[in-house]
């Protein structure tokens, strides 16, 4: 039934070599996206202002339509926006077009997420901040800082994670990671087997999901270290 | 920036009788998700001897592979293996011409979200205080009717958050099924797009109406969840009687919200 078992320990090693690609369109959206996200959290916050307005239609907008939906929206308008301004853009790597919808969908996310971890802040440490004669940078950046990516973490976590999860759908507009090389072998066996071409490319996939977790258990457990200090004292 | 306005005006209706697809291909999955969740759950409740090991190593597997993966997956699987039955038994005929994508997406949809759900299934049932299954069980109720008639409905309260997430994520992920040949709203809007010779007016004319959709699915989800939510609220108030418990209860809590999705 599942025939081509043979294509399995084949493609392995092929796709192995692709693992840095797929790291990274992991990396690359994730630090832009995390220093967006902070600034489009800051303008959310604000409440005022023609900026805050349309900062919230961009992030409506990026959290209401799929991905993959913008992923193509990007692809192919990008290059025509950038014919407005005279520049040809439309024989650059796929990845840039990749990278660019990523960090808008995923900036978006995440400052969703920083936003409640925020709010969710006691007004009580920034006071305490304030007492001991911090200034407004130095109360962000020893105490509102902190305590909102503490916070934000385990919802952190889960978007990371379905990033990483879709950085497979980036060889929809060719470009060329774990699972571009996977359809492409895909093709160039003309089908056969490629069940096992594709299980070989999940278990990479898995693999990398496993570490990236076990990543982020970890920063979790060295967190709470604050806590336990609470409960011992 | 060449834009045919007017192509986008007719495309609208085009795209917007796909949304019948995107729907159904929604619901169906969710429907699945939440079956599958609900029998996983179960078992993981339960702690049944082999099977708990089992299904806690295939959610973390389902979990930790992609989407577009186990799409991909059923879509070429899924043929080969009613192939395999018709040939040995019988019992199903295989027509190559005539297979039903849909249904193979909603499967991949079905099973990926199932995982997901059964984590929301588990944890709203151990969130339900163990005397309610006590007083169940005092009054001379069956297991089965004290899930059905007590602990069930307060799980799902205190699950609904959670599950209309997972729809909302759901109907956004359904437009992955363009890639294996269901024809629902973003594959009708790139069929349209390359049959006009556009580039660009079909995907915004999907995205306007994906929004939209999901501005009013949030909505109502939102409602709903007020709803269920406001009336366990009222009746804690009852018993509880004092109107500063709950004032506490709340101060308290407003750190542990779910933030954002």
């Amino acid at each position: 039934m599942f025939y081509g078992q043979e294509l399995f320990g084949e493609a392995l090693p092929i796709l192995i070599r692709f693992i840095p690609v797929t790291l990274f369109y992991f990396l690359v959206p994730t630090g832009i996206s995390l220093l967006l996200g902070a600034w489009i959290c800051k303008v959310r916050v604000g409440k005022k202002g023609i900026l805050y307005r349309i900062v919230s239609l961009f992030v409506s907008f990026f959290r209401g339509t799929p991905g993959l939906l913008q992923l193509y929206l990007v692809f192919f308008g990008l290059p025509q926006i950038a014919a407005l301004f005279g520049a040809d853009i439309y024989r650059w790597h796929p990845g840039f077009f990749y990278i660019v919808a990523t960090c808008l969908n995923f900036s978006s996310f995440v400052s969703e997420a920083y936003r409640g971890a925020y709010e969710a802040i006691d007004t009580g440490q920034v006071e305490a901040g304030i007492t001991i004669g911090f200034n407004r940078f130095q109360n962000f950046i020893y105490v509102i800082a902190p305590l909102t990516l503490k916070t934000a973490l385990p919802n952190l976590k889960n978007l990371e994670i379905d990033l990483l999860k879709g950085t497979a759908t980036a060889y929809v507009i060719g470009v060329v990671d774990v699972m571009g090389r996977a359809d492409k072998l895909v093709a160039l066996h003309r089908g056969y087997g490629q069940l096992w071409i594709l299980s070989a490319a999940g278990l990479i996939y898995l693999g990398i999901n496993i570490i990236v977790e076990i990543f982020f258990r970890q920063t979790e457990k060295s967190l709470r270290i604050s806590e336990r200090g609470i409960h011992a004292s | 920036m060449h834009l045919n306005y007017g192509f986008i005006l007719e495309d609208f209706p085009v795209v917007l009788k796909a949304l019948r697809v995107t729907f159904a291909l929604t619901l169906i999955s969710y429907l699945g998700a939440f079956l599958i969740a609900c029998l996983m759950g179960s078992v993981i409740l339960h702690k049944t001897k082999i099977l708990y090991p089992i299904l806690v190593g295939f959610n973390t597997i389902v979990k930790g592979i992609p989407l577009i993966l186990q799409l991909l997956f059923c879509y070429y699987g899924i043929p080969q293996v009613i192939k395999a039955i018709s040939e040995t038994t019988g019992l199903i005929t295989y027509d190559p011409k005539n297979l039903s994508y849909f249904g193979f997406a909603a499967v991949a949809f079905s099973v990926n979200y199932g995982a997901y759900m059964t984590d929301v299934v588990v944890s709203s049932f151990k969130a339900v205080d163990h005397g309610q299954r006590e007083a169940a069980a005092s009054i001379g109720m069956t297991t089965a009717q004290g899930i059905l008639y007590i602990t069930g409905p307060q799980a799902l309260a205190i699950a609904i958050p959670g599950l209309s997430n997972y729809f909302m994520w759901l109907l956004k992920a359904t437009s992955l099924a363009s890639i294996t040949n269901v024809f629902e709203m973003l594959a009708v809007a790139r069929a349209s797009t390359a049959d006009n010779y556009a580039i660009l007016e079909g995907y915004i004319v999907a995205a306007i109406i994906y929004w939209g959709v999901c501005l009013i699915a949030e909505s109502l989800l939102k409602k709903l969840n007020q709803l269920v939510n406001h009336e366990v609220k009222e009746h804690e108030h009852g018993r509880t009687g004092t109107y500063q418990k709950e004032a506490w209860r709340k101060r308290n809590l407003k750190g542990c919200e779910p933030a954002g999705e």
